[in-house]
């Protein structure tokens, strides 16, 4: 379980987040909306340790990530997937999945790179294993950011807006692949802008505002007229983004 | 050999020495540019065979340690061509040539710069090759070499004191008549070293004012 | 020409010894450079300020000064201090802490040039420093930096010709002693330049081969 108790995040005098609480229970798939700069991403860069927290306490499976021993922990059971892919430029897409799980986990090559070979062939991209990043579509490029993920075989995959920087096609292609692990029960927490498809595959949807969260409810009651689109700033949110 | 305690006069000889090395400096500095200046014009107009000999010349100079050419200067040339030959001469011609080629390579870079975008444009309005050359190339270009070209003055103040290795009474050979008297190699060594130091610190500082005066006046023009 | 031939033929070997002391102290320096910069320049871009300032200032100092009075600050300060090594030792140790200089700049550059994002997605998959700075951080510092540091080992080449100031027999002492003993020291300095010309081509064709192989994949614009 991912336990966020009153987090809060400063930047200087800025408040990016202000006192969140947010549980995600294993097998959950949880969407994070809300505007640019409402601080979802932030949330995110707090779960993974990449911004230390101003306030408050993140607990991942009960580790606690203001710890180094506890971050180390919570790393392990949890894997990023970045918006603008962040792949390591000097490896070969298989190299880039089996890194973490030799490095890391202490996996033998051999088998790392069997499961690797294994995850690469599930997005697709079979005949691109020996390529470099840079040779491959943005849409090619996520999915092996995906493999990357879950090349850990994390019990939480975080998802930083992965289709933000992408065409609508390539958008299709990554969206595909989590709506088949969703489906599979991988548990998600998923900061996104596509609302449809979050609607589709989500149990819960999290809104933020200004680093606020306001609402947290069941997918079917966020979309419903008496749920979350009776709160004016929610409505207004998604018809403005259902219109683009 | 006999110990001798530093003396006042030795100031004197510091002094001298670095006036040697600047004033070398300068005219080397001067002539150098001046010929590569001229050199990026000929290579500029394609003169058929001059153009690649050109090219060629500097390229080997650039490829080759400056030690090697100073001793082709001092020691060869006499002996071949049977010409005096002055330690000094030697070294104003050797750094002169030495700077010439590299200064060349930077204005060329330049000119080739500023000639893909916007020569055909001009050569549609009917200017003649060296109209476009003085008018439209030339302050773009300059303005293009003052970084490189900076850098490699530092350098080329740096490469002066190789001339000591034929005799010229720069900063460097001062110091191998200090080392050698007082045997004291590392004050010595630190004093000459430190002199260099500062002595490329002001030319980058200089170098780096003239540059951003440079870039504002050519902004101004709206370029 | 044949003349000349002539007189220099019984001398090839002699020159050949000097080529391969050459070759031994720019292969030795080189491997110091590297050594010495990458640690250069990993302090320079580490957490302390004073490992910053303290590298910072290294780079300063051993690129301004000329490279002559360093060695030279070396040849006679070592012995000062009760170090006495000999005059190839000096020069490769000389050369190493000169060209680490200039190899921590190309280095630093290659590490600022790594994008923030893929040490972030390093550090989220739990690598620990190490790790990143070795599997990460340092290959692609590297990969970036081949063909600056092409130019840096090709002035190293370059610069061993300076330790013939202080007695070593490399190639360019060696052939100060044979123009001396042929009387051709016009033919002599000529080949010589000529040579070393060919060597920085070479390696200059070798770095640009190893530049292609480590960026295989990369688009040119990028690498």
């Amino acid at each position: 379980m991912i336990e966020i108790n009153n987090v809060e995040k400063r930047f200087g005098s800025a408040e990016v987040l202000k006192r969140i609480n947010l549980k995600v229970e294993p097998g959950e798939v949880v969407t994070i909306l809300g505007s640019s700069g409402s601080g979802k991403s932030t949330l995110i860069r707090c779960i993974n340790g990449l911004e230390a927290l101003s306030g408050g306490a993140i607990r991942v499976d009960g580790h606690d990530v203001s710890t180094s021993a506890g971050l180390a922990a919570a790393r392990r059971r949890s894997a990023t997937v970045f918006q603008l892919f962040n792949l390591y430029p000097h490896m070969t897409v298989l190299r880039n999945v089996t890194l973490a799980p030799i490095q890391v986990l202490g996996q033998p090559r051999a088998e790392a790179e069997a499961q690797a070979r294994a995850l690469i062939d599930l997005v697709g991209l079979t005949e691109h294993a020996d390529a470099y990043p840079q040779r491959l579509s943005g849409g090619q490029r996520q999915r092996v950011g995906i493999c990357r993920a879950l090349a850990m075989q994390p019990r939480y995959l975080l998802l930083d807006e992965v289709t933000s920087a992408l065409d609508p096609e390539m958008t299709g292609e990554v969206l595909a692949i989590l709506a088949r692990l969703a489906a599979e029960g991988t548990t998600m927490v998923f900061v996104t802008h596509e609302i449809e498809f979050a609607r589709r595959i989500s149990d819960r949807i999290v809104f933020l505002e200004a680093g606020e969260l306001i609402v947290d409810m069941p997918t079917e009651a966020f979309f419903s007229e008496e749920g979350g689109l009776a709160v004016p700033r929610i409505r207004k949110f998604l018809s403005k983004m259902t219109k683009d | 050999m006999r110990y001798a305690d530093f003396t006042p006069y030795d100031l004197v000889l510091l002094a001298q020495g670095l006036g040697v090395t600047l004033g070398l400096f300068a005219a080397t500095t001067l002539i150098g540019l001046a010929l590569g200046a001229a050199l990026t014009v000929l290579h500029y107009y394609r003169v058929p065979v001059i153009g690649h000999v050109v090219v060629a010349v500097t390229e080997l100079l650039k490829n080759s340690p400056v030690l090697v050419q100073l001793f082709l200067v001092f020691f060869g040339m006499p002996a071949f061509f049977q010409v005096n030959m002055t330690p000094v001469t030697a070294a104003l011609l050797t750094v002169s040539l030495n700077t010439a080629a590299f200064a060349f390579v930077i204005f060329r870079s330049g000119v080739e710069a500023v000639e893909r975008d916007q020569i055909e444009a001009a050569r549609v309005f009917g200017h003649s090759r060296w109209q476009i050359l003085r008018r439209i190339i030339s302050p773009q270009a300059a303005a293009f070499s003052v970084g490189p070209l900076i850098g490699l003055l530092v350098n080329q103040l740096q490469v002066t004191s190789l001339i000591s290795v034929i005799g010229v009474a720069d900063l460097t050979k001062i110091g191998n008549i200090l080392n050698l008297r007082t045997l004291e190699p590392f004050v010595v060594w630190s004093v000459i070293g430190l002199t260099y130091y500062l002595c490329a610190k002001a030319l980058a500082a200089l170098g780096g004012r003239l540059e951003r005066h440079l870039r504002r006046s050519v902004v101004w023009q709206g370029l | 020409m044949i003349r000349s031939w002539n007189a220099l033929e019984p001398h090839l070997g002699f020159l050949l010894e000097g080529f391969a002391l050459t070759v031994a102290a720019c292969v030795l320096a080189v491997a110091g450079a590297v050594v010495l910069g990458a640690l250069i320049a990993s302090l320079r871009t580490a957490r302390s300020r004073a490992a910053r300032t303290v590298a910072a200032v290294y780079c300063d100092l051993f690129r301004n000064v000329p490279f002559i009075v360093q060695l030279f600050f070396f040849f006679y300060g070592l012995p000062e201090l009760g170090i006495y090594i000999g005059a190839f030792e000096t020069g490769v140790l000389a050369m190493s802490i000169a060209g680490g200089a200039f190899v921590a700049d190309v280095i630093r550059a290659g590490i600022l040039s790594i994008e923030q994002g893929v040490i972030e997605a390093a550090r989220v998959f739990g690598l620990s420093r190490w790790q990143i700075f070795s599997r990460i951080v340092m290959p692609n510092a590297l990969r970036v930096s081949v063909r600056p540091m092409g130019s840096v080992l090709i002035n190293l080449v370059l610069t061993s010709s300076i330790l013939s100031t202080i007695t070593v027999n490399e190639l360019t002492g060696t052939a100060k002693i044979v123009a001396a003993t042929t009387f051709m020291p016009f033919e002599v300095y000529a080949v010589l330049l000529v040579l070393y010309a060919a060597l920085t081509y070479t390696l200059s064709l070798a770095v640009t081969g190893v530049h292609r192989r480590l960026n295989r994949g990369m688009p040119e614009a990028v690498a």
